[in-house]
């Protein structure tokens, strides 16, 4: 049930592991001290004072560079209850084995006694590992702002003064930002009021840097108020949100933006993952289904691309529908990004396919032809929102990281934004 | 050049219709083909799909709320209240209440449930046991305690298949089960619009239709993945999940203890993993995976016919009977089990399920349902017919437990098997739950939709 580490995984993997070589000899690392203690303890209780021959066996993710410390420390351990772990000539052994589960580090050590042999053993909390991913012509670089620390999908987020805002399907948490990570500061739920989304969607709006939010999800709205406490550390901010249901249209092309033209909202269908077609103001022309829009400058003011729900890229501009070509790679999220770069404003669009590892590509339209203008930017999961930042120059993205199977998925929110070459 | 021509233009259509999209989209129909019987109990596909169980389990193999949205124990876990999920429906419309849940507890198990009583208070259920329970939400969490409406006769869908799940019964015609999306469904509505189920085909048909295009989704057994990758098949592989494990009788012939023990070392675990399970499956002695437990490699899988001999002590026992479960590769693994135990001195006859005589040894395959130590080995055991409810919780205590049920010798874990099917062009998003079936109310098709 072990996931081989891939890609950056392996790389930082082979990292530890280069780190573990160089440590060979050096102190081992405080985490092994207490199981070590604890485990000698126990084989002493079976064993009584005396020599014994000891063995180590390493069945586990340990780098390999860490055992001579380990052993250090249950010689030491040992020796301090009593039993003297150098009898190369004692009929008595301890065969220690460092071994782990899906869940924890198992040490385990069979003390064997003549015919018989009994069994000790601790458990060792599981270190958690950190991977990153790294920027990559425009060139789109990434960060990664927050990690959920839960495997609810996060459906949007919006950046605060001190922290960050995530929007999930029953609730919204805000977070307090810091170097070391995150800290969840307050919670509001959201009525259970439909039933739960196969591929959950939802919309979160803000002005005053969070201070005022907008909360949509299938058949409900929440607004919200969210004071940043003078004291960073405080257990709680000062903030409310009241939910209402509701079926009103979502706003949707990049509300907001710098790219000017109207505030276009849509109706959701709630009982699926797109947008009915049916939208507010009128554009003069019927719109097909669709999972994304996002609003662009066009020589004659602004033109609406929307993703339909059969994979067709349309530019709605002058009244009229007209198909992208050169979107075949795209996935069903976009955003526009107002980089500065070239024409300005390009599109970022995920990639199409049930890549694990998914890619985000800005594009511009010249004509009705999406033209790369930059290189994929790997995202390390699959992009499973994204959306404009209130200035536009950045897009935010929700990245779905699968664990591998028989885990559960896990959600991340990244900001990208775009360097001129 | 006509031909030229064709193909060109054919090209050109994939190309038009090769519009990208990563969000999954609705509608479309499945089509799925099995070996056994959709209903079957316990591991049922269509059970799984149209019935919900209160609990449920994660992908990783925890607990997690389904028609019971939280729960507690009292009394040392002798006393366990869940509390139903509110607005839940039956697929006839009937609303999902404490009573109805209580009613279908019992028609499942009656006077053999693992709990002493179970009853209706207002939303709640409440179980009552006289030992503790302390594994309830995870055995609740299994294919056969999920809940199905009961008195629901005048229906016309087949008894025990209303249920609250993803997808319901539509119609049976020329064999061929379907079943519709629930439109209502708690958990909302799958992507996907129906499935077609088409059970009691031969591996060679299912994998011949998936070739051909006629069938989306079908499997292949443990013993036939090396065959699936040299046929390029799309597979998708669980991790080992399925014991093949003898259980033997403690009564008769075999209640001398000594003899199990000599059973136990007789049998060949490698051989029965490289010639019959084509080395695609973990030899183990453990009742549990390592995964799930680290310590596995305690118990010795190794062969010792000499100890095998020694410990019958020249005791000639009658021929011993050996049923396998269903299926050509259970009978062939009988048989080489019947070879093993020939050379510690035994002699025993394979015969087929369902025989009337006393049966010595029975080779089954027991699926793990979670990845909890705990309430896996209980419901590895209940599975083996040991029904001990497992206390214990830390790593020292579990392999107490372990250690001591193997020593009986009442089960022989011999291999953990993975489980396996092979995907057509059009499935998206199909991914394996922790027990290794496939969760298709996830799953979205290429379809147009």
């Amino acid at each position: 049930m072990m996931k081989p580490i891939k890609g950056w995984g392996m790389v930082l993997g082979l990292a530890g592991l280069l780190m573990g070589l160089a440590a060979n000899g050096a102190v081992a690392p405080d985490q092994w001290e207490q199981p070590a203690a604890a485990l000698a303890e126990q084989i002493a209780g079976i064993l009584g004072p005396g020599q014994a021959r000891l063995t180590i066996r390493n069945n586990s993710s340990i780098a390999t560079g860490e055992i001579p410390a380990i052993r250090r420390l249950l010689e030491q351990d040992l020796k301090a209850h009593g039993v003297m772990a150098s009898g190369e000539e004692s009929a008595n052994a301890i065969r220690v084995t460092l071994s782990e589960n899906l869940r924890e580090r198992l040490w385990v050590a069979e003390i064997v006694e003549g015919n018989e042999t009994r069994v000790a053993m601790v458990h060792v909390e599981r270190e958690t590992t950190v991977t990153s991913v790294t920027p990559d012509q425009i060139v789109l670089r990434n960060e990664r702002i927050f990690t959920s620390q839960s495997n609810y999908p996060i459906l949007a987020a919006i950046e605060t003064n001190s922290g960050i805002i995530v929007l999930y399907p029953e609730k919204i948490i805000t977070y307090v930002l810091n170097s070391t990570g995150s800290r969840e500061q307050d919670r509001f739920a959201i009525p259970d009021r439909q039933t739960r989304k196969r591929d959950p969607r939802g919309v979160l709006l803000s002005a005053d840097r969070g201070r005022y939010f907008t909360a949509i999800v299938p058949g409900v709205e929440c607004t919200g108020t969210y004071s940043i406490p003078a004291d960073p550390n405080a257990a709680y901010a000062d903030g409310s949100a009241h939910c209402h249901d509701s079926d009103d249209p979502w706003p949707i092309a990049d509300p907001g933006s710098p790219n000017g033209g109207p505030k276009i909202k849509a109706f959701y269908n709630a009982a699926r993952n797109y947008f009915t077609g049916v939208v507010t103001p009128s554009l003069g022309v019927d719109l097909p289904p669709f999972y994304t829009a996002a609003l662009l400058p066009r020589p004659d003011g602004a033109g609406l691309l929307i993703n339909g729900i059969d994979g067709k890229v349309q530019l709605v501009e002058n009244g009229a529908l007209k198909t992208v070509a050169g979107t075949r790679d795209w996935g069903s999220d976009f955003a526009a990004l107002h980089s500065g770069c070239g024409a300005g404003t390009q599109i970022t669009a995920s990639g199409s396919g049930e890549a694990v590892t998914d890619s985000l590509r800005a594009y511009e339209l010249p004509a009705l032809e999406a033209v790369p203008a930059s290189a994929p930017l790997s995202m390390d999961g699959t992009v499973t929102a994204l959306w404009s930042a209130p200035d536009g120059k950045s897009v935010f993205a929700i990245v779905r990281k699968a664990a591998g199977q028989g885990k559960p998925d896990s959600y991340e929110v990244d900001r990208v934004t775009a360097n001129c070459n | 050049m006509l031909r030229r021509i064709v193909i060109s233009w054919l090209l050109a259509a994939m190309a038009l219709h090769a519009v990208a999209h990563t969000r999954p989209h609705y509608g479309g129909t499945l089509r799925i083909e099995i070996e056994g019987d959709p209903w079957q109990r316990p591991d049922g596909l269509a059970r799984r799909l149209v019935l919900d169980g209160l609990t449920a389990m994660s992908p990783d193999g925890s607990v997690q709320p389904a028609l019971a949205v939280e729960w507690k124990s009292e009394n040392d876990d002798h006393r366990w209240q869940f509390r139903l999920r509110a607005g839940v429906h039956f697929h006839d419309g009937t609303g999902l209440n404490a009573g109805n849940v209580v009613a279908a507890l019992t028609a499942i198990c009656g006077a053999g449930c693992p709990w002493t009583s179970v009853r209706a208070v207002g939303s709640s259920v409440v179980f009552l046991g006289d030992a503790p329970l302390p594994n309830l939400p995870q055995l609740l969490a299994e294919d056969e305690f999920r809940i199905a409406l009961s008195g629901a006769e005048r229906s016309t869908a087949p008894a025990g298949s209303i249920g609250t799940g993803p997808f319901q019964f539509a119609s049976l015609s020329n064999g061929v089960l379907t079943l519709a999306a629930n439109e209502s469904c708690w958990q909302g509505r799958p992507f996907l619009d129906s499935l077609e189920i088409h059970p009691h085909r031969s591996i060679r048909d299912q994998w011949l239709d998936l070739s051909v295009g006629r069938a989306d989704l079908v499997e292949v057994p443990a013993e036939q993945l090396r065959q699936g990758h040299e046929q390029r098949l799309n597979l998708v592989v669980s991790t080992p999940i399925s014991l093949l494990a003898l259980t033997v009788s403690d009564s008769g012939a075999l209640g001398n203890p000594n003899l199990r023990a000599a059973i136990a070392l007789a049998v060949d675990r490698s051989a029965l993993s490289n010639v019959i399970f084509q080395k695609q499956g973990e030899i183990t002695a453990s009742l549990l995976p390592a995964e799930v437990t680290g310590y596995s490699f305690l118990f010795s899988t190794e062969r010792d016919l000499n100890k095998a001999h020694e410990l019958r002590g020249g005791v000639s026992p009658p021929t011993l009977t050996l049923v396998a479960e269903a299926g050509p590769v259970m009978q062939l693994a009988a048989q080489r089990i019947a070879l093993n135990l020939h050379d510690a001195g035994f002699t025993v006859q394979v015969a087929n399920a369902g025989a009337p005589q006393h049966v010595d040894l029975t080779l089954k395959r027991i699926t793990l349902e979670s990845s909890e130590p705990g309430p896996a080995l209980e419901s590895v055991m209940r599975r083996a017919g040991l029904a001990t409810p497992v206390l214990e919780q830390k790593p020292a205590g579990l392999y107490k437990v372990e250690r001591e049920t193997l020593d009986t010798r009442i089960v022989i874990p011999l291999l953990y098997l993975p489980r396996a099917y092979g995907v057509g062009g059009r499935v998206r998003d199909l991914r394996l739950g922790f027990d290794g079936t496939p969760q298709l109310d996830g799953v979205s098709l290429e379809d147009e939709p």
